[in-house]
């Protein structure tokens, strides 16, 4: 596949990137509003020489995608947030087992069997996982069918480096809009890391492998969650990604994710032409969450205000990443008609803010 | 010394020390698939993907590669793994609680996907790792460690007739289930066992293969008793036959 732009929606930029950047097997239940990847994939993945299986649930879907890993080739699935909670089995398995894989989450209100409006209500199950034990997933919010495209690479760089699933949110509204792409040219970037060292293939070219995560001795247990942890540790000083505007001298800086982290854009500029000093945040990765950005703002910042899809969850990040240096204000909705605040109503309550 | 290699073959790990209990079929059935794979002479591509449970251990008395899968779902870990490598010969080995208790859904699907499988599973009745527990297929008014008066059919439901659920699926080509109660039987599990590996060799569709066999420890009886018990009770109910066997088809793969 050649490079291009097309006019599609964010969903199917989902599949358009996933196939064009390598992956071969996706494995996925439908479920709104996600299953336009799913639907995309069906079609496409035949002419790379894949193929798309529907399952019987998402926790089939993310057993095969387990299985499907432990070969090494680069295989993905999708879903929304009733899905996600049913594949956090195997999600911890994989981050247990070091299995590479993507996934995307297309973010939808919770809880419960919840709404199928789009909504960021998976930031805590995201970025804490819903699976038992002290593990990790990698999670990457991209807010445009552009940033789509130009993050999957990344993704995959980054499941395969470290060996551990990716996950990509991104809010539902993202996730439906449609809108211009160039999609890129096709690479399979999992063919650049070597997985005949550790892949479950037959013993025709290695002695025996076998992917255990269970302990057979105490020790067992401790030295996985030791070897977790120091990949851990890497990951969060290495891997820490966002935007970042305009806050050298600011007195308030909005941090905003996925699509409020698009209108930042446009709240800076507005706010900016009335004379407010106001800079913006978006993170990039959830997890590792970007604290570096926090760490090296200017005195000069003497508020921030979080604003997300959902009632209050990056919200926790961003105080733990100021450890109380600046006071944190929240602005956020869920569900209803309008699923999420206004352009307007973000810029009143920076306003609200700076006037107090 | 006698030259076990030359008698079993290079797949069957002779010098690794058995976890299982003394008397558990485990051990019996464990030799039998690596006696399969050796015969068919696949031993290099073949992977055994393992549930949690006594059954788990099965893998490490081969020299293939192994994945101990999450709880019950190893038969959708054979499905993404085979989607992915059809060349390899992929199967899962897993007690009665794993399969047909948490992994019921999961084996439904993948039997009736019908792709070339291989799944066997061992029924000794209850949950053994965890001390003797009901499972699905426990006979009625069978005591354990969580029905102490029996299991009570009325709300405790009747033991789980696995392969019959599978019967009428067309993408199961080789179906059967088999005993480890006497030598007579062993040899019959053996050659129902080779047939389920070689359905996936000539890619025919979904192989299964339950085999009855006596969890002494489990079910607190001396090993005699439970193998008698085995031969009987456990037979009677679960009957060993061959349901549908259509291996004998042109090679499809």
């Amino acid at each position: 596949m050649a490079q291009e732009t097309l006019f599609l929606k964010n969903t199917e930029a989902f599949a358009e990137s996933l196939a064009r950047c390598g992956v071969k097997y996706h494995f996925a239940y439908p479920i709104t509003p996600a299953t336009d990847v799913m639907k995309r994939m069906a079609v496409i993945l035949p002419a790379y020489g894949g193929e798309m299986m529907q399952m019987e649930s998402e926790l089939a879907v993310s057993s095969a995608l387990a299985g499907a890993a432990c070969t090494g080739k680069l295989v993905a699935t999708s879903s929304s947030g009733p899905g996600l909670t049913l594949m956090h089995e195997a999600i911890g398995f994989m981050c247990a087992a070091e299995l590479p894989c993507l996934l995307v989450d297309s973010m939808r209100v919770g809880p419960g069997d919840g709404d199928i409006l789009g909504a960021q209500s998976d930031y805590y199950v995201a970025t804490r996982g819903g699976a038992h034990g002290d593990y990790h997933t990698i999670v990457l919010a991209p807010s445009s069918g552009q940033e789509i495209a130009d993050i999957v690479p990344t993704g995959i760089k980054l499941a395969y480096t470290y060996r551990t699933p990716v996950l990509f949110v991104i809010d539902g509204v993202s996730a439906q809009t449609t809108e211009s792409t160039t999609l890129p040219a096709y690479h399979d970037y999992s063919a650049e890391f070597d997985t005949a060292g550790w892949a479950f293939t037959g013993t025709q070219d290695h002695p025996k492998r076998a992917l255990i995560t269970g302990s057979y001795s105490h020790q067992d247990g401790y030295d996985l969650n030791e070897k977790l942890r120091a990949k851990y540790a890497t990951i969060r000083e290495k891997e820490q990604l966002w935007e970042q505007e305009q806050t050298e001298d600011a007195e308030i800086v909005v941090v905003a994710f996925g699509i409020h982290g698009r209108m930042c854009r446009d709240l800076v500029a507005k706010m900016r032409a009335e004379g407010k000093k106001v800079g913006f945040i978006r993170p990039i990765s959830l997890w590792p969450f970007p604290e570096l950005a926090f760490a090296g703002l200017p005195d000069s910042v003497k508020n921030i205000l979080v604003v997300e899809m959902n009632h209050g969850q990056m919200v926790d990040d961003v105080r733990l990443a100021v450890n109380g240096r600046i006071p944190v204000h929240f602005l956020g909705k869920t569900g209803g008609d309008m699923p999420m605040n206004t352009l307007a109503e973000m810029i009143a309550e920076a306003n609200r803010i700076l006037g107090e | 010394m006698e030259n076990l290699s030359a008698k079993y073959g290079k797949t069957l790990n002779l010098d690794k020390l058995t976890s299982y209990c003394p008397g558990c079929g485990h051990g019996i059935v464990t030799r039998l698939v690596a006696e399969a794979i050796e015969s068919l002479g696949i031993m290099s591509r073949t992977i055994s993907i393992v549930g949690i449970g006594c059954g788990g251990f099965s893998h490490h008395y081969m020299d293939i590669d192994a994945i101990e899968a999450t709880h019950g779902r190893s038969p959708s870990f054979a499905i993404g793994y085979k989607l992915a490598r059809p060349d390899n010969i992929v199967f899962t080995y897993a007690g009665d609680g794993d399969t047909c208790a948490i992994g019921l859904g999961d084996l439904m699907h993948a039997a009736n996907k019908g792709m070339p499988i291989t799944t066997i599973m061992v029924n000794n009745t209850v949950f053994g790792m965890t001390g003797g527990q009901m499972s699905p297929t426990t006979l009625e008014g069978q005591v354990t460690t969580t029905t102490t008066k029996g299991r009570a059919v009325p709300h405790q439901g009747y033991p789980l007739l696995v392969p019959e659920m599978m019967r009428a699926m067309p993408g199961v080509k080789y179906l059967a289930r088999e005993s480890v109660a006497t030598p007579k039987d062993v040899r019959k599990a053996k050659k129902s066992i080779r047939k389920a590996f070689e359905c996936q060799v000539k890619g025919l569709g979904y192989a299964f293969v339950e085999v009855i066999v006596p969890c002494p420890t489990g079910l607190k009886m001396n090993v005699k008793d439970s193998y008698a018990r085995c031969g009987n009770e456990m037979t009677d109910y679960f009957k060993p036959q061959v349901f549908k066997d259509e291996t004998e088809q042109s090679d499809v793969a």
